[in-house]
């Protein structure tokens, strides 16, 4: 077994995050997915596989370019390891990779170094735990009686703004935490034209937006990288100044 | 036409105790991959010269980072129980889905079936036809990873190989790509998303550099959260004086 381990290698770190994330991501998956079959099963309702077909298409039109364009964009950032976390929890902009950009500017450590890695999976171990208390209990154990003493004034604004009031922050971080000022510009200058300036011309590329940033940003970094001043630690090219 | 007398209670169907145990289930599920990635952290993280003081710094970090973003997400979910019920709540929010991505799914699927989310035509068949219909495309989320993270370590280990100075290159610019274009894709969505994304990050800006003037750790761990609260707010009054997004 993986974990019989003794000597601390990276394959042995990959060996098991990977054997373990599949069982429990498919667990999840399994336990997740029974869910509204039991209630359909359990509640005698009358209900055909037409209509349901019919909704999961509506759905599917809108997120089914969502289901390869997520793993595509965020594998890169979370490396193997931290991808079965992320499709577990979900919750991924606003949640896990904020506090693994934290944790990583807390230690002091670059992203793409294979310590950084370490950084963020415990980091996202870290966010899972607080998400789960938090869920089971704000929104298990005194959901119930917080929806009648919350205004709705309050939780309007909450749901409509509570993306934006995240990335404005954890943005501004991360450009701190990278101190890397080329690569800051294309990002920022990739990002602007695409979102701001592609996609209100072509609304078709709207779901792959942040994706193409994204890969857009990777290509232009790697172009206009500094050649002449070429580390020999291959570790430390993601710092650029 | 005869219209059948449908419940539009649904919390009656929804808190089924079985369901309940499905909830628990689900985040017993996230607890054990978190016990088991930590592990794994503990026992190889000196194969990248991380010291075990390092990993809990890590592990309290991004807890501590987590909060603000959880409370956040934990009162969004909470002005869903009324439309799903607390069982599917949990489910759908806790697991692979966010509220913004439930919601929208759940009125997509509703609308198949003639009714808006919430409004009179919303009964118990239009609820379980709309968790049917998230679930199946939570499952497609899921699956999706389970099939291309395999793939992606492939070409990545073989890019890897190629070339180690791309593979350093990619995270960090990546990562700032990504937040930089979901960032301002909240824009152009109304005046009062652009004061939230403002005010958010001055907060942080001036978290930052107080923490670092005067060297304080635990400032930028709790940065995040004051961010989000100064985002929130800003936007409560920029929302009320009439500069939100139109309804």
């Amino acid at each position: 077994m993986a974990t019989a381990t003794t000597t601390p290698s990276h394959e042995a770190f990959e060996r098991t995050t990977s054997t373990w994330g599949t069982i429990t991501l498919s667990m999840g998956l399994v336990i997740a997915t029974s869910m509204p079959f039991l209630l359909w099963m359990f509640s005698d309702l009358d209900i055909t596989w037409a209509q349901i077909g019919v909704a999961f298409l509506a759905v599917f039109a809108v997120y089914g370019a969502f289901y390869v364009i997520e793993p595509l964009t965020y594998f890169p950032i979370l490396g193997p390891a931290g991808m079965y976390q992320a499709f577990m929890i979900g919750n991924v902009a606003n949640k896990l990779l904020p506090a693994a950009i934290v944790a990583q500017s807390t230690i002091g450590v670059k992203p793409g170094t294979r310590k950084s890695e370490y950084v963020a999976t415990a980091a996202i171990c870290g966010a899972a735990v607080v998400h789960v208390v938090s869920m089971l209990l704000f929104v298990g154990l005194l959901g119930t009686w917080l929806v009648s003493i919350t205004p709705d004034s309050i939780t309007e604004v909450a749901r409509i703004y509570i993306l934006p009031a995240i990335l404005g922050g954890v943005t501004v971080q991360l450009i701190g935490t990278l101190k890397q000022f080329k690569g800051t510009i294309i990002a920022l200058g990739v990002a602007a034209v695409i979102i701001l300036v592609a996609v209100p011309l072509l609304p078709v590329i709207s779901p792959g937006g942040t994706a193409i940033a994204v890969l857009l940003t990777i290509v232009l970094t790697w172009v206009l990288r500094d050649r002449h001043t070429r580390p020999t630690d291959p570790q430390n090219m993601t710092s650029i100044n | 036409m005869i219209h059948l007398a449908q419940s539009r209670d649904i919390g009656a169907i929804a808190n089924l105790p079985l369901l309940w145990v499905l909830a628990l289930c689900v985040f017993g599920v996230i607890i054990l991959q978190s016990m088991i990635y930590m592990r794994a952290v503990k026992r190889n993280a000196e194969s990248a010269d991380m010291s075990k003081a390092e990993v809990r710094a890590a592990f309290r970090a991004g807890g501590v980072a987590s909060i603000g973003p959880s409370l956040a997400v934990a009162l969004v979910a909470i002005a869903l129980l009324p439309l799903f019920g607390t069982p599917p709540v949990l489910v759908r929010v806790g697991l692979i889905g966010s509220a913004a991505t439930e919601v929208a799914s759940a009125s997509l699927a509703s609308g198949t079936m003639g009714a808006d989310l919430g409004g009179p035509e919303y009964n118990q068949t239009v609820f379980v036809v709309a968790l049917m219909a998230m679930s199946l495309s939570g499952a497609g989320w899921m699956i999706s990873a389970l099939i291309l993270t395999p793939i992606f370590k492939r070409g990545s280990v073989k890019l890897q190989q190629v070339n180690p100075a791309l593979m350093s290159v990619v995270p960090g610019a990546a990562l700032l790509a990504a937040f930089a274009a979901l960032t301002m894709t909240e824009l152009p969505k109304s005046t009062g998303h652009i004061i939230a994304v403002a005010a958010s990050a001055v907060v942080m800006l001036i978290s930052l550099l107080v923490a670092r003037a005067l060297n304080l750790a635990w400032l930028r761990e709790w940065a995040l959260g004051f961010a989000i609260a100064g985002g929130l707010v800003a936007a409560y009054f920029a929302h009320y004086a009439g500069l939100g997004p139109a309804a």
